[in-house]
This record gives structure tokens, sequence and C-alpha cells, in this order.
């Protein structure tokens, strides 16, 4: 008994150990939750003392790991006698090792609450870490135990559980530094490793392989080939590629390169000096043979490495075909939500509280009822709020107010539609005059677009009856067709091509209508395949407006969305395509319109330009997501402009910056809607709405109510969206619509500053209202009162009423109203969006 | 060469910011242009275009073939000219009759009678006149800008408080207005480089003065009142921000331009009568007078049209001799008039006079000789009436331009035309490409510089290749 209780004494203080240590783990895994995220959370309420031990970790951690492996080593040299003279010593090392890998744990979990770690890693490394702790302090017992009585079996026991300790602090370590120093902070620097960084970076590391024995792998030759490449096509193809064969030279293929120009051979593979390419990209810029002949001279980096890849035999493999440009993914997808944090349901609002959390920016609070109800009154159908629904909107105390008034605007259909036509009319290319219809070479698709619009049609079939149309939406595909001969890429079934490429795949298909592109992979045969579902007959390839003489068939851009069939006449053709586009499986379609509405409503969209949809989003995630269940929820565009607006993200404070580049710059950072200019059309509807109309009732090119009187819609005077373009509209930023425009100039510039000061049809309408106010409100205090509160939404601050009352006097003149008009309407508060 | 740095210094400063900031597809400075070019020394600082719109015959103005007056029973074919010809300032050198006063300052320029239009088929003004004015050929996947937009981009205002392009003479609501609007552009320049546009010379003022009816010290009070209330009010403690900071220059420069002195180079009212006269031969006219006053004030790029209208002015698809016989009294006077009075105040030197059209005209061929196009006007072989007596069909193989000033030779003749039917270019063919890029070389603009649209280059001539015809400067 004596003895079975000694020997369960030590296990019964392990068992208590372990037992701890795993409690330990199970409540701070209770605490962080188990996130889906990929990034930690943190938690921002640490208490400072435990948030500066936690960062010790990284230096404490260092203890365990020497003592622990140093008692390994010296274990070894025991084998023969356990008792060995070192026994005292490697004791000591084990005790202190044990101690000081726990403190260290519990350091690590300090450390891990302050968050902003890769999910993944950290759970590997907390785990390897606890059981690592947890087994050296098992190992210390035993020994201990030991000492007291040897016994061979445990022995043995003891001698792989510290042989585990040591490995397993390796494995720790390891995943410890991959958390400090990336994943592939070692592994990159091994050459023939995946993560191996010279090649994916702009300078190929050319120092591990300056001994000429060492052969590129295949992978290696194929990158080295790709950067090579990227480099010609950037600062050569110009000239020496398909288009331009200057000196009978192309260097954008393999067989052509290699065969070289009118003077031999430019390229000889292992001998960069006898190479004639190597050679003139060299020269200084002013010698007469230097490359480029035209441009900027190559980068130091670059032409080391085109020396390097001819020293390496100049690989060029036949099956390199990999891109060098950024491709998106076609596919759609649909990310798990992120978990709701501070009661924030909202779909897109989980994922930028997930966003916040990884950028740490906090949320910031919410704007107040009147700049929100501004912005998505404007937002939404493009007009200001009237004063009275402001009063009723703010003192509305209902719970879901927002989301309410979001859901009445939006069924204010004519308001939002004649708002939102604008959008459409630029993107479509829509207008009620332009060049084209003098020669009957164009189709106004207006009526179409109001009622698709206005009957909210779901995206998938709006866009279906424009590649497939009718009558009434031909228009769109049928382009502008100018008189006489027009250059190949702008014929009719080109155009159609590229703004059925640029509208809704945000791809730019206008180079590769000419030749192979040379920002991006598209090739002059794919586009003309394209093209080709919109000709009657299959068009001639033409290369830079000259006759090839040769064919393409009939083709979708991407094989993986189906096959056209070249046979089928056209209207059968575009059938078939109308389809294609819309089919779930196209992601790109639904991602493409999801951030162009973005953009609209954020200012600026989640991918920039939004024309180009193979860029990065700055939220890959938030993208996918809201185009998925766009698409799954029946492609109801006012739904998404509901779950947008509707959310906190879109209500949080706007942003604006000092320096306009800083937006479309690729670190850009979210973290509020872009402030925004009104629009040609909402400053002339605002203008309206409190003064009085700028466009006579004459001027309407469109009547929403197809009757003669405007007293049947609301509101009750002309739209500017709804009358044709004119000087006014254009210096304020309505495009001409000859060419589809997606966006709109954010700032103001002189001719337009010039309008707005002296311009005939503002002032004109500023004088008649002024009459009007004059006899309406009569004094001074009225008029101060009115107008601070119909254009800007509040009451003027006192600084500001005894300005105006300066200015108005006692007896307000019908010229001093005129100039408070003036003035209020052209102050930044009145025609920025907030 | 310090003048041209600080242009360069002003671009940075006023562009940059305005060019980024169009968010999606903003073009991007071409980071290529001007980096590899030796810098060029530029002869001319302003630009006045003296646009012919409509098609100007060459053989009727200013390179004269064999006159055959008009005679019942004639032969259409024999008509090459239907005016005398009249000695210029150059020995053996004669233009038009009724076109002598603009050949007694030929010793102060160039005739250039080898211009080739483009081949684009069945025609249509307007898309000649886009051609000429942007180099492109419509429609283009992108908005191509006007050269007077692209000269605006590239140099900025000679003087600030005068725009940088203006347009005077044209109305946008006449046929194909739609059309000509669509190259009086900035295109994807932007907005701010567009045209500053005085459709009527004579009411020029009106575009730079306070609003109707409101005199200067309430203007001026006007602008006091939306300062104070801009500073006094909330927005004003939300920081600067690129937009706002737009909006507040943009006004300023409106409150400047409208309040500035020089604001009376537009005011033709002040003009001394006995030169006022002269101009005013009609819109046209004064619109030269126009271009007088506000290059010696300081401008950059200025375009006077005598009005495109269809089948009006020089469009002239009937009564061709007739009707050329009020155009030429139009244009010679003034035309002629402002070569003088620029070069006596010493603004010649520096500003590039150029007078051009579309394309020619000729009685029987429509298009090129070699690549005849559909015939739009209807051509008896035996002429019966004074109606069918000019030329009637557009012709784009020789046409005749005039250049003035800016570096440009003087007293020089380039390119020559056949003497005989078909009278087209036979020396020196010359195209748009090299036109413009021969005004820009005079302003010192390298022939690489470009934007890029969308990713993709767009230069000033198609893919930058256009050559400076560097034969016509002395």
């Amino acid at each position: 008994m004596k003895d079975l209780n000694k020997k369960s004494k030590p296990r019964k203080k392990v068992y208590i150990v372990i037992s701890s240590m795993i409690l330990f783990c199970i409540l701070q895994i209770s605490l962080n939750g188990f996130a889906e995220s990929t990034l930690q959370s943190p938690n921002l309420n640490t208490y400072w003392i435990w948030k500066m031990l936690g960062r010790l970790h990284p230096m404490a951690v260092h203890f365990p790991v020497a003592l622990i492996l140093l008692a390994t080593l010296l274990e070894f040299f025991t084998f023969k006698n356990f008792n060995s003279t070192l026994r005292p010593g490697i004791k000591i090392l084990i005790a202190t090792g044990a101690i000081a890998a726990c403190i260290s744990a519990i350091m690590g979990l300090m450390l891990s609450d302050e968050g902003g770690y890769e999910k993944e890693l950290i759970s590997i490394h907390q785990w390897v870490g606890m059981a690592t702790a947890c087994l050296t302090c098992t190992t210390w017992i035993l020994l201990n135990n030991l000492l007291k009585k040897n016994n061979w079996q445990l022995i043995k026991v003891y001698r792989l559980l510290l042989l585990i300790s040591g490995l397993g602090i390796i494995v720790a370590g390891h995943f410890g530094a991959a958390m400090s120093h990336g994943k592939d902070y070692i592994s990159s620097t091994i050459p023939w490793s995946s993560d191996y960084d010279g090649t994916t970076k702009r300078n190929f590391d050319l120092s591990a392989f300056n001994n000429d024995t060492i052969k590129l792998t295949k992978q290696q030759s194929i990158e080295l080939n790709i950067q090579v490449r990227a480099i010609l096509a950037h600062n050569c193809y110009k000239c020496h590629g398909a288009e331009k064969i200057k000196g009978d030279l192309r260097l954008d293929r393999r067989d052509m390169i290699f065969k070289g120009g009118e003077n031999g051979p430019v390229v000889i593979p292992g001998d960069a000096v006898a190479s004639d390419l190597f050679r003139r990209i060299s020269l200084p810029s002013s010698h007469k043979d230097a490359m480029p002949s035209k441009g900027k001279k190559l980068a130091e980096g670059d032409i080391e490495l085109i020396k390097f890849w001819i020293q390496k035999g100049a690989p060029w493999p036949d099956s390199s075909e990999k891109n060098i440009f950024r491709v998106a993914p076609l596919a759609p997808r649909n990310p798990a939500l992120p978990p709701i944090v501070n009661g924030l349901a909202n779909p897109i609002d989980r994922w930028t509280s997930q966003y916040f959390t990884k950028n740490k920016i906090a949320w910031p609070k919410l704007v107040d009822d009147k700049t929100f109800f501004k912005r998505v009154s404007l937002d939404i159908i493009g007009l200001l709020p009237n004063p009275e629904d402001l009063v009723k909107f703010t003192k509305d105390t209902r719970p879901n107010k927002r989301d309410l008034w979001i859901k009445k605007l939006l069924d204010q259909q004519d308001d939002y539609t004649t708002h939102w036509l604008s959008f459409w009319n630029d993107a479509l290319r829509n207008d009620y005059t332009g060049t084209g219809y003098i020669t009957g070479g164009r189709h106004n698709i207006t009526d179409w677009l109001y009622k698709s619009l206005k009957s909210n049609k779901p995206y998938d079939q709006f866009v279906k009856e424009l590649i497939n149309p009718n009558d009434a939406s031909k228009g769109f595909i049928e382009g502008i067709k100018w008189r006489g001969v027009v250059n190949a890429s702008q014929r009719t079934e080109m155009q159609a091509a590229q703004n059925v490429t640029q509208i809704f795949l945000g791809l730019n298909l206008k180079c590769a209508s000419c030749h192979n592109s040379f920002i991006s992979d598209w090739k002059l045969s794919d586009a003309y395949a394209f093209a080709n579902i919109f000709a009657d007959s299959s068009l001639e390839i033409n290369r830079c407006d000259k006759p090839t003489g040769k064919y393409t068939g009939t083709r979708m851009l991407w094989s993986a969305l189906g096959t056209i069939d070249s046979a089928a006449p056209r209207k059968e053709r575009q059938a078939q395509l109308a389809l294609m586009m819309v089919q779930a499986s196209n992601g790109r379609f639904y991602r493409t319109l999801v951030n162009r509405l973005w953009a609209q409503l954020m200012g600026r969209g989640l991918i920039e330009p939004v024309d180009l949809m193979d860029n990065e989003p700055w939220n890959q995630d938030l993208l996918d997501w809201m185009a998925f269940h766009f698409q799954e929820n029946k492609s109801d565009i006012k739904e998404l402009l509901y779950l947008i607006t509707s959310s906190a993200t879109y209500q949080l404070p706007s942003v604006s910056f000092k320096d306009a580049n800083k937006i479309i710059a690729q670190q850009y950072q979210f973290t509020g809607m872009l402030r925004k200019r009104m629009t040609a059309e909402q400053f002339a509807d605002a203008a309206a709405t409190i003064i009085g109309p700028l466009f006579s009732d004459s001027m309407l090119m469109y009547h929403p109510a197809f009757s003669k009187t405007l007293n049947s819609i609301h509101p009750t005077f002309a739209r500017a969206a709804l009358v044709s373009n004119n000087p006014f509209l254009i210096a304020l930023g309505r495009p001409t619509r000859e060419t589809v425009a997606t966006s709109r100039e954010s700032q103001s510039n002189l001719l337009q500053a010039l309008e707005l000061t002296n311009g005939e049809r503002f002032n004109s309408m500023i004088k008649k209202g002024a009459q009007t106010w004059k006899l309406k409100y009569v004094t001074t205090d009225r008029i101060i009162k009115e107008i601070y509160v119909r254009a800007l939404g509040r009451e003027a601050q006192l600084s500001e009423y005894q300005i105006a009352k300066k200015l108005l006097g006692d007896q307000p003149t019908k010229e001093s109203i005129e100039d408070l008009f003036w003035a209020i309407l052209l102050l930044p508060e009145f025609q920025i969006i907030y | 060469m310090s003048s041209h740095w600080d242009r360069r210094e002003f671009l940075k400063k006023s562009s940059a910011a305005t060019m980024a900031a169009m968010a999606a597809g903003a073009p991007l400075a071409g980071f290529l242009a001007g980096c590899n070019e030796a810098k060029i020394k530029s002869t001319a600082d302003t630009v006045i275009l003296l646009w012919m719109a409509g098609g100007m015959a060459h053989t009727d103005t200013f390179d004269p073939k064999k006159y055959t007056p008009f005679t019942k029973g004639m032969k259409a074919n024999d008509v090459l000219s239907t005016f005398k010809s009249v000695p210029t300032a150059l020995d053996d050198i004669y233009f038009s009759e009724g076109l002598s006063a603009i050949g007694k300052v030929l010793d102060k320029g160039t005739v250039i009678r080898s211009y080739v239009a483009a081949d684009m088929g069945h025609i249509l003004h307007s898309r000649h006149q886009y051609h000429w004015h942007t180099c492109y050929k419509p429609p283009q996947s992108v908005l191509a800008p006007h050269i007077g937009s692209w000269i605006s981009n590239q140099l900025g205002p000679a003087n600030k408080v005068i725009p940088a392009f203006i347009d005077i003479g044209q109305r946008f609501s006449l046929g194909e207005g739609e059309e000509l609007k669509a190259f009086h552009t900035a295109g994807f320049l932007g907005n701010e480089f567009g045209p500053f546009i005085i459709p009527d010379p004579s009411a020029g003022l009106e575009s730079v003065k306070p609003p109707i009816g409101m005199n200067m010290s309430r203007f001026e009070k006007r602008n006091q009142l939306y300062n104070e209330l801009m500073s006094k009010g909330p927005m004003g403690e939300m920081g600067s921000d690129y937009q706002k900071e737009s909006m507040r220059r943009s006004m300023e420069q409106a409150y400047m331009l409208l309040k500035s002195p020089e604001a009376t180079a537009f005011d033709l009212s002040k003009e001394p009568k006995e030169s006022y006269d002269i101009y005013n031969t009609g819109k046209f006219g004064l619109g030269c007078l126009m271009a007088k006053r506000l290059t010696e004030k300081g401008a950059r790029f200025i375009s006077v049209t005598t009005e495109y209208e269809p089948f009006k002015n020089w469009d002239t698809h009937d009564n061709g001799h007739t009707r050329l016989a009020d155009m030429k009294k139009q244009i010679d006077g003034p035309i002629a008039q402002l070569i003088k009075d620029l070069d006596q105040s010493g603004h010649l030197d520096r500003t590039l006079i150029i007078l051009a059209s579309e394309f020619s005209r000729d009685m029987m061929v429509e298009g090129r000789p070699d690549l005849k196009v559909q015939e739009q006007v209807d051509q008896p072989d035996i002429i019966q009436e004074i109606k069918n007596y000019g030329m009637h069909r557009h012709f784009t193989d020789g046409c005749s331009m005039l250049m003035f000033g800016g570096g440009i030779k003087k007293g020089n003749v380039y390119g020559k035309t056949a003497d005989e039917r078909p009278c087209k270019t036979i020396e020196k063919p010359i195209k748009i490409e090299q036109i413009h890029q021969t005004i820009y070389h005079a302003l010192g603009i390298p022939q690489d510089t470009h934007y890029l649209v969308e990713k993709r280059p767009f230069y000033t001539t198609p893919d930058g290749l256009g050559k400076a015809a560097m034969d016509l400067f002395s």
C-alpha cells in the first residue's frame, strides 16, 4: 500500500497539473469564442499590465526553449548512466524550463488577447505551446520521482516525454515565428520552395544564382520567363509586337524573339554580353542604338533580370501560358458571414465589423437624423427632403424608423426612377439628343428604361432585354452609327462587344478590339469572336484598322460560361449570350453591378475603377457575399439598395481627403462613405425644389405620366434627368453620352463656376424665385429661416443669421433675396452630400 | 525658357488634382510624356484658329486654277475656278479674286496647298470637322479632346483671368449641332479644359461680366456674402477636403475673371470705331476682332469660325460662285487686319494663326479622285444656270490652309496641287497628324504627350506618330 501510495502521489500531481492546464485552455477558448474569421478579433478592454506582460511573451518564450532543448541534449549524454554527474544540472534545467514554459504560455495567452494574428496559426501555436508546457511539467515531476527511486520503466517514459517536449517546443516556436514574421519567412529564402519570393517580387533574387552551375527548376524557368515577358510587354511590345514590327523584330513570341530582327539574332542564349537585346537596353538613352528608342530607359533591376534570363539560356517554355495580368475569378462565392458584433446584424455590418477589427478601426458613431435623411433622399430619389418630411422623420420615435423611411423612399416610384435614369443613361449612353440620330443611326431607349426601372425589373431580366433586345430596347446594342466609313474597332458590332463587357462585366475589351491587348490577356481574336455574336455575318478581323483576311468563330469570352452556336441566326446568338451572361455561375456579372451600386451610394467602389473588375477589391468577402445574395434574391435592385442604405456601414459619418489621389490609391482603407458632390441633376432638382424650376415643362423630352400636364406626377417640375442636355447641365458634369460613362467628375472647375455665377439659366431662376419669396414670406426673419431649413435642413446659426440680416435689412428687397439664394446654393454645405 | 517652366509648374499644381479626382477610369498623365525628348523651344504662346466651316474650295480661294467665266451651256468639266486670280505679296503667287487683302500680307506667312483630308466614306461635314479638331476619326471609344483642350491642359491659360480655350462664333442649336458638340469638348481631359463658348462675339462681354442687371458693387458684395457665409457655416470647421477646395478655387477664379479689367478685351465696343468698322463684316469679322483683343491681353487658344450650318456659308451645295463672293467679303478684310494688327503690336511673332477647313470642294469629284464616294450633289455636265456654277462636291485630296506668325516661314508656299482636274495634291501632301504636331511643336508640346485612359495611352496625335512639318518653320 505504501508503495502504491508513493507511486500514486506523483501521478495525482500530474493529473492536477494537466487537468488545470486543460481547464485553462477551455476557459480561454470560451472567452475568445470560436470565431470563424480568419483573423483574431481583439479584446479592447485589456488591463495594461496584462497587455504589457503579454507583449513580453516573444522574449520570455526563449527561456523555456533554450532550457528544455539544452536539457534534452544533455539527457543524451546520460544514456549510459542515468545518475551521471550531469543529472543535477538537467534537473535544474528541466525545473526552470517547466516553470518558464508555464509562465510563457500564460503570457502568450495574454498576447493573443490583442488580436491581429492569423487565426489558424495562433490556434496551432497556442495548443502546441500549452501542451508542451504541460508536458515539461509532467517531465519535471516524473524526474523528481525517479530521483527518489530508480525505475527503468519510468526512466524510459521520462526520456520519451522530455524528447517530445523538446520537439513540441520546436514546433510551437516555429508557428510563433510564422506569426510574427510571416509563414514564408524562412521558406521564402529557399529557392526551390514554392514560397520563394525571388520570382514574385520585382527583383528576382539573382544572388542565389550567380553560380552558373545551378540549374533552374522548371517552375523557376516559367516564373523567370513571365517576369521577362512582363518587362518586354510594358517597354517593347509597342514597337516590337504584333502591331508594329520595327526592324523586323518581334519580342512577343518565342519563335520571333529567337529569330531576331533585320540585324540578326538579338538573344544569344547563355551569352548576355553578346546579345544585342541586352546591349541595347543597357546603353545610355542618348546613344543612337539605345532601346527603348521611345520612352523611358529600363530600370536597373529589369535590365539585370533580362541579363540573368539570357545567361540562364533564355528559357521560354512552350507551355508557358500563365497570365501576367491579374484575372479575377469568374465564379460566384458565398463566404460564411462573420459573427454579429455589438448587435449589428445587417450582413454588410457583420463584414464591416470584421474589417474594422482587422484594421484596428473603432466603429464611429452613426450620423444624425438630418444628415442621414438628406443623404438617403438624394441617393435613392435624387431629391432633397422637404422640410415637412424632415420634421416628421426626426420626430419619428420608432426604433427602426430609418429602415421604414428608406422603404418609403424606394416606394416613391417615379422619383426613384427619374433619379436612377441618369445613372443608367450614362452607362448605356442613352440620351434624347446626340450624334447618330441625324442619319437614323441611333435609337433612344428611354421609354423601355423608365418602365424597367419603375417596375424594378430584376437585373437579370433587365440585361437580357438589353442584350437580346425588343424594339424598345434595341438602341443599346445597335450602338451609334455615323454616316460614312468608321474604324473597324468602332463598327456597331464591336461597340456592342465593348459596351456589353464594360458595363456588365467590368472588362475592357477596347484594346483587344484593335490589337492583342497590352493590358490584359485578351486577344484580338477574342474580341472578334465575341463581337460576332452581334454580327449578321462573321466579321473579318482587322488589326489596327487594317484587314487581315482572317476570320474567327463566335465565342463567349469565357468558355466556362457556355458556347454560342455560330450557325444560329443573330437573334438566336444574342438570346444565347443573354442567358449565359445572367446565369448564376457568372459571378463576375453580379459582382460588377453590386460594385457599381455600392460606388453610387458610398462614393467609391469596393473595386476601383468600377470598369476594371479584375482589380482587387478592398473587401473581397463583402463583395462576393453581396453579389451572391443579390443573385439569389432574384436580382432585386431595390432590395440591394435597401440592404446597403439600411446598414450602419452606410450610415457612418462621411469622409473625404485633402488629396484626391488617396481615393484611388492602392492602400485605400474604408472608414465610411466618401463625400459626394451633387450631380448636375441632383443640384438642378434641389434648386428647383427650394426656389423654382430651372427647366420649363416644354423642355421635357420624356414624359413619365404620358399626359400633357405635369400635375399628375411628383414633383411638379421638369426634373433635369428628363430634359435634353444643355450648357448648364454640361457645365455641372452631365456627360455627352457619346460613350459609356460610369462616373461623374467630382470636382468643380472654372467653366462651371462661371455658369453658376453669371449663367443666364441659373440667375433667371433665382430672380423669379426671389420675387415669389418676397411676396410669400415677406419678413427678413422668415426668409432666413425658410432658406436655411429648406436648403440646408437646419436653422441659421447666430453668426449666419447676423450676416444674412445685415444683407436683407428690415425690408428685404428682391435683389437682396436673390443674393442670399445665390450664396446659399453655392455653399459647399449645400452642394456636397455629407 | 523660364516661362516654359512656369507653365509646367502651373500645370502640376492646377490640374494634377483634378485629373486624379475623376475616380473611375481616371486618366493619368502619361509618365513617359516629355521624359525622353529634348525640350522643344517654343515659338508661339498663342494659337488662333480661323475655321472655314463647311468645306472651302481651294481652287476658288487660295489655290486658283484656270478661270472660266460663266456662260450658259458651258461644260462643267472645263471649270476649274469660277474667279479670276489676283496677285499676292509674293511673285507669281496668286489668290482667288476677293482675297487680295490677305494676299497682300502673305509675305508674313505661308500658304499650304497640299492638305489631304481623311478618307471616311460617305461624307458628313461634322465627321471631318471632328477629325480635324481632335485628330481622331469618330466615333471613338473614349471621348477625344479638342486640340484647344489639349493645349489648355498642357499649357494652362496665358493670362489667369482669360479662359485658356475660347470658341467664338458657333451655335449648337443648328443642324448637326449634336455632332459639333461631340468634338467641342475636352473629352476625357475633363470639363476644366473644355471650350469657353461665345456663340456671338458682339454679345461676348455678357459671358464675362456680372449677371445682367447687376452692377459691380453689388457683384462684389454678393461674393463677400458668399465667403462670409462659407467661413461661418458649421461645415467650415469640417476641415478642408479636395471637393470643397476645388469649389472654393473655381468660384474665386470666376469672380476674378468677371471683375477683372482684362474682361474689357471681350468688350468690342471699347474698340476705336475706325478699327471696329474694318473688322465688322459680320459675326466672323467681329470674332477676329475679339481674337485680336484677347491675344493682346494674353490668350492661349482661340477658335473663330464662320458658323457651320448645313447648306449655309462655306457649305455650298449650290450657287457656289455667288455665295463664295459673299464669304470672301466676310473674311478677307478682318483676317488681313488681324495679321497686320498683331504684327504691329508685336504679338504676331508669338502667335500662330491658322486658317483651315475640313476639306475642299470640286465641281466634279466627290471624295478623292482615287477613291470616290457617294455623290451628294447633282451636277449637270452642261451648265445652264448660275446656281450650278460653283464647287459643290466634297473634295478631300487637295485643300488650302494658311499659317502666319509663331515661328512659321514668311512668304512661303508649301505643297502643290495639279493645274488640271482633278486638282489634287501632287507635292508635299500633309495630313492632320502633321498639322496638329506642327501646332504642338510651335507651342513646345512634345510629340509623346499622352494620358493613360482606362490604362491605354491616348496621345495628342494617334499613337503619338504625328510629326511636325519642320520645313514650315523658319
